[in-house]
């Protein structure tokens, strides 16, 4: 009987496996040749002095040297420091934003108006985004200083100035990301029940209250996917850097994806790249666990 | 009497705010036009300036005559295009099978592809240049294009969309004896058409806006330069000073249609969003 059971079990589990298999070998296939082989490739790469320019199995092997040099070397500790700064407050800094925006327009006049606006730099790439900023950041005609000069202010060296230029840019990748993050935290607004908010107002809750007892912990797993996927992208981040930051002193805005792209198409050291792009991916996958298990301890599950 | 003082209170912070930064979002787009219409001396005048004396409309023109502005559009438009359109083929079958087909390996496949995610883009632009040379495609659009025809998140979206469907529905097809390809085409394509227009509009802009593989492929490759490419390279085009100007006005050209398809579309990516159930994932 349990046999039985178990075999009619199996039967129907391996019911439709060869239509399984056919639907999913267009993917599987690029998984392979794009995903799978590449990863391994990386990594022997990462072992390698290779310049591409001779074959791969003609190149001098050397070990870990490439993940120890980069360790120590102050070059990639700084861009990696630079890159912790950038993830951390553009993440933090988007999501406030776009939280309490998407809150206030959620049910005001005009919303769709709002919503386009503040959406319009998301379709809009960041390559441009980049250059219409370093224009506007521009130390003597550009339109900020001249605001500031307004008010009686001095002028800042927006992307000039070493202390202030990452600052500068994340302001605009902040500027930038709002409407994107306001697009799904909206999403989750309207799945929050409306009833909630009315028991709310007849206990008597006001607006501050219902914000933080009731929006907050419901927009949670919204929350989490945002910050999770917020960070993995942060960490990652290059054109904006790489356009606005050509001009900044001593390197003081550069990124990992900005390095590791130098470091192989332009100083054609494979095996370092690949060795700085290993290691962080070492980064992400632990701060995604990090992040995922921050939110669970306050109850909040991870998405799958 | 006064809570409704408050509350007038709280409603005039809260349109202020949003008129505030409505203001910041939209000053820049509105300088880029206002600067795309300057002459270079109103650009680099020491006094900056909101509007230009008399609109320079002849700066378009001059861009056009200056920059293959259009094989750049053609070029992105051609690149954009077929990768939506594989991304779409590829993730809704596989969504398809991961949400309604039984087989062995289901769930693990599933979370490899969830985990294909986390990892930084760069770790593949070595080997997979080098995959595009040894194909021989570096010359050819296949390089834009191959290299994204999967998305994890494409797949994770249309599954996600596919659970929605009930059982029944698909069950009652096999009885009449209907094929698993004729399920997939007659049934769950029609149905998920709003999750299909929505990752069509992502992935269309995700690669519109592309810009580091396009570097580094058409580095070699001048006549597949796509628009972000192009723009990029406009400083190297326009780098004295009689000419700078045009670097913004050439900037209107790449941002513009975008904006304008945006605004159609807006319903479609909100309901997409909505539909998609972010907040149960």
């Amino acid at each position: 009987m349990a046999c039985k059971l178990f075999s009619s079990k199996r039967k129907s589990l391996e019911r439709n496996t060869g239509a399984g298999y056919l639907f999913l070998a267009p993917a599987l296939l690029f998984y392979s040749l794009f995903f799978i082989y590449p990863v391994i490739f990386s990594f022997i790469v990462s072992t390698k002095r290779w310049n591409m320019l001779v074959p791969l199995s003609r190149a001098r092997n050397v070990g870990f040297s490439e993940y120890s040099y980069l360790l120590k070397d102050e070059m990639f500790l700084g861009v990696l420091t630079n890159t912790l700064i950038y993830a951390l407050l553009t993440v933090s800094l988007t999501i406030t934003i776009a939280l309490i925006l998407a809150v206030l327009i959620n049910g005001a006049k005009l919303s769709v108006l709002w919503r386009f606006i503040y959406f319009a730099p998301v379709v809009t790439p960041q390559v441009a985004i980049g250059t219409i900023w370093g224009y506007l950041y521009r130390p003597n005609n550009g339109l900020l200083n001249s605001i500031l000069r307004l008010f009686g202010m001095k002028p800042v060296y927006w992307l000039t100035d070493p202390n202030v230029a990452l600052f500068s840019i994340i302001a605009t990748a902040v500027w930038a990301g709002i409407g994107g993050s306001m697009l799904i935290i909206t999403a989750g607004l309207k799945n929050i029940p409306q009833d909630y908010y009315d028991a709310a107002k007849i206990d008597g809750a006001g607006p501050f209250r219902q914000f933080f007892y009731i929006t907050v912990p419901l927009l949670s797993p919204t929350l989490l996917f945002l910050t999770a996927t917020g960070f993995i992208g942060a960490w990652q981040v290059f054109d904006l850097p790489f356009t606005m930051g050509r001009n900044a002193p001593a390197r003081s805005v550069m990124t990992v994806s900005w390095y590791v792209y130098e470091t192989a198409f332009q100083s054609l050291r494979m095996g370092r790249a690949s060795a700085g792009a290993f290691l962080l991916f070492c980064i992400i996958f632990v701060f995604t666990l990090l992040i995922l298990w921050i939110f669970k301890r306050g109850g909040i599950k991870g998405y799958e | 009497m006064n809570k409704k003082v408050t509350k007038i209170f709280l409603e005039i912070l809260r349109y202020t705010i949003i008129v505030f930064g409505a203001f910041w979002m939209i000053l820049p787009f509105f300088w880029l036009f206002s600067a795309s219409l300057m002459t270079p001396q109103e650009l680099l005048s020491d006094t900056p300036r909101w509007l230009p004396e008399r609109p320079q409309w002849g700066n378009y023109l001059q861009v056009l005559k200056r920059v293959p502005i259009f094989t750049y559009y053609k070029n992105s438009v051609i690149v954009a295009t077929s990768v939506t359109v594989l991304v779409i083929l590829t993730s809704s079958m596989a969504g398809f099978a991961f949400a309604k087909l039984r087989f062995r390996g289901r769930r693990i496949l599933f979370s490899f592809v969830l985990s294909t995610m986390m990892f930084p883009v760069f770790i593949f632009l070595i080997p997979v240049y080098y995959l595009m040379k040894l194909f021989g495609w570096l010359n050819s659009y296949l390089s834009l294009i191959v290299p994204f025809a999967v998305s994890g998140y494409g797949i994770f979206l249309l599954r996600q969309f596919v659970m929605t469907i009930p059982d029944e529905l698909l069950d009652s097809a096999r009885l009449d004896g209907a094929k698993e390809f004729r399920i997939y085409s007659t049934i769950i394509l029609p149905l998920i058409k709003p999750a299909l227009a929505t990752l069509a509009i992502l992935t269309f802009i995700g690669q519109w806006n592309s810009f580091l593989w396009p570097l580094i492929v058409t580095s070699n490759a001048q006549k597949l330069i796509t628009l972000p490419v192009g723009i990029s390279r406009l400083s190297l085009a326009f780098s004295t000073t009689e000419t700078q100007h045009l670097i913004l006005t050439a900037l209107v050209y790449q941002v513009v249609p975008m904006v304008i398809l945006f605004l159609y579309l807006q319903r479609y990516y909100v309901k997409g969003f909505v539909l998609s159930g972010f907040s149960n994932l």
